[in-house]
């Protein structure tokens, strides 16, 4: 059976997810994240939790911390220092697309 | 539809404990990880594993799985029973943040018939539905000016005789101007139904923006590669450019070399910041195939004293 509908939604970093949305989104309890925001794993924060609102690339290393410990055994300062590398590789593959590949050694 | 074999899959025995199901994913998840693996339908290959490991690392949905897959073999017709999943009831959600993955709209028929597509809850109990988690790809001229874009996500639900069946629904989602690659549209309630009351859960789109060989992005910074004349590069002017956003008139100073990049301010993907547009200049020489253009090389060889080697160490 197929159903249409047309829907729009928001952008999150227009509109950012609260800790429980969050925590609701990466299938954890929400202390577990703030377990990790106190121990400077994820994005720091200084305002009390209940104000916390978290953007699109803190959803992914939350997604991505839940993953590394739960799923490949990572203690939580391993799971950290591993998302850390992920996204460093990341950034550093699309500064090489921007800048191009380097020249070829094998050049005669 | 096809069964799967999930143990062939992750290359353990039927009697395999948690322990050593975790082990063998560990050991294919590095291997088909799409952002270190050579293999070349590594993606593909990683979604597999990540169904396989989905339901041999939730007990529940083991022994369902057992329980309906004794006897049979990979790539043999089936059809889940009438009364599947009496009896079961699942609480857990598979590696939903895995390499590849996209919790539940990636996962096979076979999977969805089984345990639906629900990220369910580690947390406590909750009457509210599970989020989904899926990617949408959009073109960078979409993220510029807005777009609709169709996806056909799938899920399992009874039919009126008791069997579950694959249910598919279309969405039309409207992709707001101004996206950028790795950001996230949230649509309230098209996650997995609520429980009894509960509201349903919500449906995360993770925005990709599809490659394009004439653009390179950088947040919402985009870089384009002009070809130039070597006489445009020289003396200056101003020339047309097709760019993301529409035809710009761009000037180019005189003196440029190739490789000089051009900031078009504000002219990158918009937002509150909008990114600002980079035009590399690329000097395209004319060829030397008529009689007049190599009159014209040759009258530039005698006349200009210029040597590119000069200085880089490369002169003779």
């Amino acid at each position: 059976m197929t159903d249409l509908e047309i829907v729009s939604g928001v952008l999150l970093d227009d509109v950012a997810l609260t800790l429980d949305e969050l925590a609701c989104a990466c299938s954890v309890r929400p202390d577990w994240i703030v377990d990790r925001v106190r121990e400077g794993l994820l994005a720091g924060r200084t305002v009390p939790a209940a104000e916390w609102r978290f953007t699109s690339a803190e959803l992914i290393r939350t997604q991505r911390l839940v993953y590394l410990e739960v799923h490949m055994d990572a203690n939580r300062e391993v799971a950290a220092l591993a998302a850390d590398l992920i996204e460093e590789v990341q950034r550093l593959r699309k500064m090489l697309a921007v800048v191009g590949p380097p020249p070829s050694r094998d050049a005669s | 539809m096809e069964f799967r074999d999930y143990y062939q899959i992750l290359g353990v025995e039927k009697a395999a404990t948690a322990p050593q199901v975790k082990a063998s994913y560990r050991k294919l998840a590095r291997k088909f990880h799409p952002d270190v693996s050579k293999e070349p339908d590594a993606a593909r290959r990683m979604t597999e594993v990540n169904e396989a490991y989905a339901v041999l690392s939730d007990p529940e949905k083991r022994a369902a799985y057992d329980q309906i897959g004794s006897g049979r073999q990979a790539g043999e017709q089936f059809q889940p029973p009438p009364d599947w999943g009496a009896g079961f009831e699942y609480s857990g959600a598979g590696p939903g943040a895995g390499p590849g993955a996209s919790q539940g709209t990636d996962y096979s028929e076979f999977f969805s018939s089984l345990f639906g597509t629900a990220s369910g809850a580690r947390g406590p109990q909750q009457q509210r539905g599970g989020d989904h988690h899926a990617k949408i790809a959009i073109e960078l001229v979409d993220a510029y000016n807005g777009a609709t874009r169709q996806l056909t996500l799938r899920s399992a639900a009874p039919d009126e005789s008791g069997r579950v069946a694959v249910r598919e629904r279309n969405l039309t989602v409207r992709v707001p101007k101004g996206v950028t690659e790795g950001q996230f549209i949230r649509l309230a309630g098209q996650g997995s139904p609520g429980f009894g009351e509960g509201p349903a859960g919500d449906l995360y789109l993770e925005v990709v923006i599809a490659a394009d060989p004439r653009y390179r992005l950088e947040g919402r910074d985009v870089h384009q590669s002009v070809p130039v004349t070597p006489w445009e590069a020289a003396l200056g002017g101003a020339i047309e450019v097709q760019t993301p956003g529409g035809r710009v008139q761009v000037k180019i100073p005189p003196g440029s070399q190739a490789g000089r990049k051009l900031r078009l301010k504000g002219r990158g993907i918009p937002g509150g910041t909008p990114g600002d547009l980079y035009l590399g200049l690329n000097v395209v020489l004319p060829p030397a195939t008529t009689d007049k253009a190599r009159e014209l090389y040759a009258t530039m060889a005698r006349e200009l004293a210029f040597d590119p080697r000069q200085g880089t160490g490369a002169e003779s």
